[in-house]
C-alpha cells in the first residue's frame, strides 16, 4: 500500500465523526485529534452516530475537507437503539444531493465498528482515504450559496463541468 | 470501583459480541435480539398453556392424573389428547429457554449500561417481568402436583414462616392456609396464569417509549427457537415425578436449574436468610440505573444535556417525531408561527418530553431546519471542530 501520507501528491484531509461508545479512541487518537496511524484524519467524538447532521459532512467537504465519514456501532447494536441505522440511510440520501452539489458521493461514508475494532477501523479508514487520493480533485464550490466556512479562493466557474464520477457506485459502506 | 467494573464487564461483553459476528453478520447476531428472543418465547408458553388449561383440573384429587392424560401415560390411551405429550415439552423447555434469553437481556444491557437517563423505565419494568416470570415458573412446577411440588409448597410454607410479622399473613395469600389446603391447587392456578397476564401489562410499560422496538427476533432465530424447543420436547419427554403422597413431603428434589435455584439454596441457607437474600437482590436490581454516581463533567460529552426546540426555526415537518427512538418528541398544534421562511407556514410545532429524553442527539440528526440543539453541544461547536480540523 503506498504510504498516502507521505508520498501521495496531495494527502486527503479527512474528517471524521466518531461516535462515542463505538470504537475506543484510546491509543488511536492523538492530543488535537488527528489519528495516530493517519495524520491526515481528525476525529470528533460525538455522543451517537445518530447525532451527525448530514449537513455537517457537506459542511466539512465545503471548509476544505477531501473527505467525512461518520463512525458507529455496528449495525443492529446503537447503544441509543437507532441511531447508526438512521445515520447510515440519511448518508444514503445525502450522497443524491451531493450529486446535485457537485461533489462526488464517495467522499462521504459511513463505517460501523464496535469498541473492540480499533484495528478493523484504521483498516477501513485507510482504505477510504485510498478511495478518496484517487478521486478527481473536488470541483469548486458552487458560487450561489458560498458556506460560512468555504475557503475564499474556492469561489468562481459556476459553470465548470461536471467532474466524471469514479470509483465504485453510490452505496452504503458496510464492514 | 463500580465504575470500573462496569467498564471490565462492558468490554467483555462487547468482546463476546466480537466473536459472535465472526459467526454471523451482525444483522443476524442473536445478543441483538434477546428481548425479541423473549417475546417469542413467551408467545410460545401462552399458546402452549391455552392448550394445557383447557385440560387441567385444579383438584387435588384429579390435577395429577389430567396431567397423565394430556401426555398418555400408562394408564391412559396414548394419544387421547393429540400431541399432549409435545405440547407439554414445548411448554415446559419454551419456559427454560424463556428463563435463558431474559437472563442474557438482563445482563447484557446492565453491562452495556443501557439504563442512563430516562431508560431506568424499561429497566424497571423489565425488573417486575424478570420477578413475575420467576413466580410463574415456580409456580407452574407446583401446578403438576407430584412430589416435587409438594416439596416445594412445604419449602415455600417454610421460608416464608421465616418472615418476621407478615410471613403468615403471606403464607395465607399464597396458599389459603398453613399448610395444604383445597384452596391451593386453584390459587396455585390463578398464579400461574394471572401473572403471565399480568406480563402483558409490564411488556406495555416495557415498550411504551421505544419507538420500534425489536419485537421479534430475525426469523431464522425464530425458526431456530422454534426447532430446538420441538426437538427438546421430542427427544426428552417432560414427566411428572411420582403423585404427591398424603404423608410427609419427599426429602429428594429434582432440580430444574432455571427456575429452583432459590429451593437448591435452601440446602446451604436458613430460610431467614434466603429471603434477606431475595429481598436484597431485587432492590439492588431496581436500584442498578441509580447507581453511577456520574457529574456531568465525568460524562463529558455522553451527557450533553436535554435536546432543545429552537422555536424560531422548527417547521413542525415530524422528521425528528418520526425518528427519536424513546418516543420522547411530541408534535403540538403550534400556538404561533415560527421566524423563519420556512416556519411560518407551519400547523404543528415540535415538543422535547425532557422525561424520556436520553440526550442521544438523534433527533438533532434528523433535523434539517436547524431547530434541534443539545446545549452542551451545540452545531456550532461541531463546525468549529470541523474547521479547525480543516485548518491544520
Amino acid at each position: 500500500m503506498p504510504d498516502l501520507t507521505a508520498s501521495a501528491p496531495r494527502r486527503p484531509r479527512v474528517v471524521g465523526f466518531l461516535c462515542d461508545w463505538a470504537v475506543s479512541s484510546e491509543g488511536l487518537v492523538r492530543e488535537d485529534g488527528t489519528m495516530r496511524d493517519l495524520p491526515n484524519v481528525t476525529l470528533i467524538k460525538i455522543p451517537c452516530s445518530g447525532f451527525v447532521r448530514p449537513s455537517w459532512l457537506e459542511f466539512a467537504l465545503r471548509s476544505g475537507a477531501d473527505g467525512a465519514f461518520v463512525c458507529g456501532c455496528p449495525l443492529g447494536d446503537c447503544f441509543n437503539r437507532l441511531g447508526n441505522n438512521l445515520i447510515a440511510d440519511r448518508v444514503v440520501q445525502m450522497r443524491r444531493r451531493l450529486e446535485r452539489q457537485k461533489f462526488q458521493p464517495d467522499r462521504v461514508a459511513t463505517i460501523f465498528y464496535g469498541l473492540h475494532d480499533g484495528p478493523e477501523f484504521v483498516a477501513a479508514v485507510r482504505a477510504f482515504c485510498e478511495r478518496i487520493a484517487q478521486l478527481p480533485a473536488p470541483p469548486p464550490a458552487p458560487a450561489r450559496r458560498p458556506a460560512a466556512g468555504a475557503p475564499a479562493g474556492a469561489g468562481g466557474a459556476e459553470g465548470a463541468p461536471r467532474e466524471p464520477q469514479a470509483g465504485p457506485a453510490p452505496g452504503r459502506e458496510e464492514p | 470501583m463500580y465504575k470500573r467494573l462496569l467498564d471490565r464487564l462492558l468490554r467483555w461483553t462487547l468482546g463476546l459480541d466480537v466473536w459472535i459476528n465472526r459467526i454471523y453478520p451482525p444483522d443476524f447476531n442473536p445478543l441483538y435480539y434477546t428481548g425479541g428472543l423473549s417475546n417469542l418465547f413467551l408467545t410460545i408458553l401462552v399458546l402452549s398453556g391455552i392448550f394445557l388449561f383447557l385440560y387441567y383440573v385444579p383438584s387435588f384429587n384429579e390435577a395429577y392424573t389430567s396431567i397423565q392424560y394430556i401426555t398418555g401415560a400408562p394408564p391412559f390411551v396414548a394419544n387421547a389428547v393429540p400431541y399432549g405429550q409435545i405440547i407439554r415439552g414445548i411448554h415446559r423447555y419454551a419456559s427454560d429457554g424463556f428463563i435463558i434469553v431474559i437472563l442474557l437481556h438482563f445482563f447484557r444491557n446492565w453491562f452495556t449500561e443501557r439504563f442512563r437517563f430516562s431508560r431506568d423505565e424499561p429497566w424497571i419494568s423489565g425488573m417486575m417481568l424478570l420477578l413475575f416470570s420467576g413466580f410463574i415458573g415456580v409456580t407452574g412446577y407446583v401446578l403438576v402436583w407430584d412430589q416435587r411440588s409438594q416439596l416445594l409448597v412445604a419449602m415455600t410454607g417454610h421460608t416464608l414462616a421465616a418472615i418476621p410479622v407478615v410471613g403468615g399473613a403471606f403464607q395465607f395469600l399464597l396458599f389459603g392456609g398453613a399448610g395444604t389446603t383445597g384452596l391451593l391447587l386453584p390459587r396455585m392456578l390463578f398464579l400461574h396464569v394471572g401473572p403471565a397476564t399480568a406480563l402483558y401489562v409490564f411488556l406495555w410499560w416495557h415498550y411504551v417509549r421505544i419507538r420500534h422496538p425489536k419485537v421479534w427476533p430475525p426469523a431464522v432465530w425464530t425458526l431456530f427457537s422454534l426447532g430446538a424447543v420441538f426437538l427438546a420436547a421430542a427427544l426428552i419427554p417432560a414427566v411428572s415425578q411420582a403423585l404427591a403422597s398424603t404423608g410427609a413431603p419427599p426429602r429428594f428434589l429434582a432440580v430444574d436449574w432455571f427456575f429452583l435455584i432459590p429451593y437448591v439454596s435452601l440446602n446451604y441457607l436458613t430460610p431467614a436468610v434466603l429471603v434477606l437474600l431475595a429481598v436484597v437482590i431485587v432492590v439492588y436490581g431496581l436500584y442498578i440505573p441509580y447507581q453511577l454516581p456520574e457529574t456531568p463533567a465525568e460524562m463529558g460529552i455522553r451527557d450533553p444535556g436535554v435536546a432543545q426546540v429552537i422555536d424560531a426555526n422548527c417547521t413542525g415537518c415530524e422528521l425528528c417525531y418520526f425518528d427519536c427512538p424513546y418516543n420522547a418528541i411530541v408534535m403540538v398544534p403550534t400556538p404561533h408561527p415560527g421566524v423563519t421562511k420556512a416556519a411560518q407556514a407551519r400547523k404543528l410545532l415540535a415538543i422535547v418530553l425532557e422525561s424520556r429524553c436520553v440526550e442521544c442527539g438523534i433527533c438533532i440528526g434528523a433535523c434539517p431546519f436547524e431547530a434541534l440543539e443539545l446545549p452542551g453541544y451545540l452545531e456550532q461547536d461541531i463546525q468549529e471542530k470541523v474547521v479547525a480540523a480543516c485548518r491544520t
